[in-house]
């Protein structure tokens, strides 16, 4: 095998500041979201303490998921402006060109191991549609949330705009039940979706985790889906 | 915490009831009250008591009295449906205004099926002949579910199925009132599997609007002031997106519980004997709905402003809840399913299969790759 060093690379670039900024707000938001989410659901035992003393208190708790999930709502703005003035910020996974299924396919058996590799992509189509689920979720998360937090004053305007939800899923606690339901399922994402990333990485020479740092990939091979970034 | 009412909504509305067909002569409440010799002072106490009851402001007071001197007294029809009638045994017990009051002196309640003493064919024919004679003039308060399975058979009276009933009086109402969770949303016997098809009554009246007064039962002063409410303006009163009323259940519980500040500062309640639960702290972690349930029991309380179940020191169930039935175990936020546990465990052990997974497919991958390589190797040389 050739040396690392004498191989021809070509520079690819993919995400916009727009997005990585955005990715990581995302990425560090999620965590403070789910770990006072489950606090907000099983609160911590305040018994053993004096709660005037505690730090911890259920308000507190509340307040940063709130606060988390505004910062992460508002930073939706910039994934969507990214989309908007970068050709690499895709969005969504090409579900209307026929070529697309079988590709899917067979990165699909390349990761069961039934195929000993898969044609190379800036981004393969199974990671896009994962990508365009996790932002379906993180949407029921942002309209279940908001239905909950504003349903204290429901005739206001949050109220009017949210309760809807509350509506349709036919009742308020099931509007917790769904939060929640989905909020795990995010981060059954995010385990997959670290290692997915860390994989790509070392086993088949993507430059992926840098890339969300520098929104550039440097490959050494010809990715099938080079065209769409012209 | 108050609610927002808009404060004329009560004077601006449409009138429901008809004018124009002349009815025979019927008492205003005033007029009752002298029949019954009580005083003016009587009288203006009892139209304070209601204008704040209803939800009103005090400069509303005096339309309230002008409404209650001259507006006659409004016939109502009370029907009951798939139901325990637990919903009566509340309205009995309201104290302001006494429900006595409402039913001999507030409304002319011609008929109902629990509270009036007559029976059989002539009662029947009553019911044909108010509906008739009051056509498009008359309140009816329905309580209890309408049963659609085997044609409505699981519910019947007078030899009908009471979805009959319920869309006969319904086309002549000029308001119709859903009392319970029952009528408003099914109730009880709408549990799964729901055997007998139980449904809330708002599909079955021919799209006419439902004031719905949901509860398991609604508390007592609720019911009657809304009835009231309805009686004295002749309007439906302000209500929410799913059509109850603003003024009684604008707020969640949880938003008007004098508990809430244990919640705040994250003082909860473990067993219902242990110390917390006797200090009187927040009965979150005992399962309780009041984050989720909209209704008054945490301003307006039950009976004479005594109670209501938190203050005993018992969780909310959600009983005015659209679904509160099959969203259980009561005791807890979240179901669980089994020895799986609840979606916490349940997720914890995904995230961990997870992990176990990725690793496995990590070596996998990497002895792949190096069968891939190896063999690529053969080729080459
Ligand atoms: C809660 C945690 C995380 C979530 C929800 C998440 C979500 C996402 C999403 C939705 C995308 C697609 C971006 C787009 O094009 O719209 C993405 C891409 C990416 N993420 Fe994450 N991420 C998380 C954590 C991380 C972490 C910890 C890393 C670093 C190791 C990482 C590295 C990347 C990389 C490198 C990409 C680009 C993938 C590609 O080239 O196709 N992510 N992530
Ligand atoms: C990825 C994003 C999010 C995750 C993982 C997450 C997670 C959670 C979890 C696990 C709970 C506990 C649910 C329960 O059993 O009651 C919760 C509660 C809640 N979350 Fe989120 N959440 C997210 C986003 C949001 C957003 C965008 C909002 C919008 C304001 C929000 C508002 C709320 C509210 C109001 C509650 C209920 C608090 C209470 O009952 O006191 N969440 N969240
Ligand atoms: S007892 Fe129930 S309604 Fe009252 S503050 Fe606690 S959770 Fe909320
Ligand atoms: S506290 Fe909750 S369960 Fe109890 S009567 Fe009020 S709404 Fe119903």
């Amino acid at each position: 095998m050739k040396a690392e060093k004498d191989v021809k690379r070509k520079e690819y670039y993919l995400f916009s500041p727009f997005l990585r900024i955005f990715h990581w707000i995302m990425a560090s938001q999620i965590v403070i979201l789910f770990v006072t989410g489950l606090l907000i659901t099983k609160p911590m035992d305040a018994n053993s303490t004096e709660p005037t003393f505690t730090l911890m208190s259920m308000d507190l708790v509340r307040d940063i998921h709130f606060l988390a999930a505004f910062i992460f709502t508002a930073s939706l703005i910039l994934r969507i402006y990214g989309f908007i003035v970068n050709k690499g910020d895709r969005l969504f996974p090409r579900v209307w060109e026929g070529h697309f299924y079988s590709e899917t396919v067979e990165v699909a058996l390349h990761y069961m191991l039934l195929k000993p590799h898969h044609a190379p992509f800036l981004r393969n189509p199974l990671a896009r549609m994962s990508y365009a689920g996790l932002y379906a979720m993180v949407a029921v998360e942002i309209l279940t949330g908001f239905a909950m937090y504003f349903m204290n004053s429901p005739f206001t305007t949050g109220g009017k705009l949210f309760g809807w939800v509350n509506t349709i899923l036919g009742s308020e606690m099931m509007t917790h039940y769904v939060h929640h339901y989905v909020a795990w399922l995010i981060i059954v994402f995010a385990l997959g979706h670290l290692y997915m990333v860390i994989r790509a990485e070392f086993m088949e020479g993507e430059s992926e985790v840098s890339s969300m740092f520098s929104g550039k990939k440097i490959l050494a091979h010809t990715p099938k889906d080079a065209n769409e970034l012209e | 915490m108050c609610v927002e009412v808009e404060e004329n909504t009560a004077c601006k509305n449409v009138k429901i009831f008809k004018e124009g067909r002349k009815l025979e002569k019927r008492e205003s409440l005033w007029e009752a009250y002298l029949r019954r010799g009580f005083s003016r002072r009587n009288f203006l106490k009892g139209c304070v008591a209601l204008t704040s009851l209803m939800g009103l402001s005090t400069d509303m007071l005096s339309k309230v009295v002008e409404a209650a001197e001259t507006k006659p007294l409004p016939v109502v029809i009370w029907i009951h449906g798939h139901e325990c009638t637990g919903c009566d045994e509340s309205f009995i017990r309201s104290a302001a205004p006494l429900a006595s009051d409402v039913v001999l002196t507030s409304i002319a309640l011609e008929y109902d099926h629990l509270l009036s003493a007559a029976c059989g064919e002539p009662f029947e024919a009553h019911l044909d002949e108010t509906i008739q004679k009051y056509y498009g003039n008359y309140i009816l308060a329905v309580e209890g579910a309408v049963s659609t399975k085997d044609n409505g058979v699981y519910c019947m009276s007078g030899g009908h199925t009471f979805t009959h009933l319920l869309q006969k009086a319904a086309k002549g109402a000029a308001a119709i009132i859903a009392y319970g969770s029952c009528s408003a949303y099914g109730g009880i016997q709408a549990a799964k599997p729901n055997p007998t098809g139980s449904s809330g009554i708002e599909h079955f009246v021919g799209g006419k609007t439902v004031i719905k007064v949901p509860g398991c039962p609604p508390i007592p002063e609720v019911m009657t002031g809304v009835v009231m409410h309805v009686a004295l303006f002749g309007t439906v009163p302000p209500l929410d997106g799913d059509g109850r009323p603003k003024q009684f259940y604008g707020n969640r519980i949880h938003d008007t519980c004098y508990r809430r500040p244990f919640f705040d500062a994250g003082m909860f309640a473990e067993n219902y004997d242990d110390a917390g639960s006797k200090a009187g702290w927040c009965l979150y972690k005992l399962g309780c709905r009041g984050p989720e349930t909209y209704n008054s029991c945490g301003n307006i309380r039950w009976y004479q402003g005594m109670s209501y179940p938190i203050q005993s020191g018992a969780a909310c169930i959600g009983c005015s809840n659209s679904n509160f039935w099959d969203e259980g175990p009561f005791s807890t936020r979240l179901p669980a399913y089994g020895k799986l546990g609840d979606v916490d465990k349940i997720g914890a052990g995904l995230a961990a299969a997870t992990g176990i997974g990725v690793v496995g497919h990590a070596i996998a991958s990497v002895i792949q790759r190096n069968n891939r390589e190896n063999l690529l190797e053969e080729h080459e040389e």
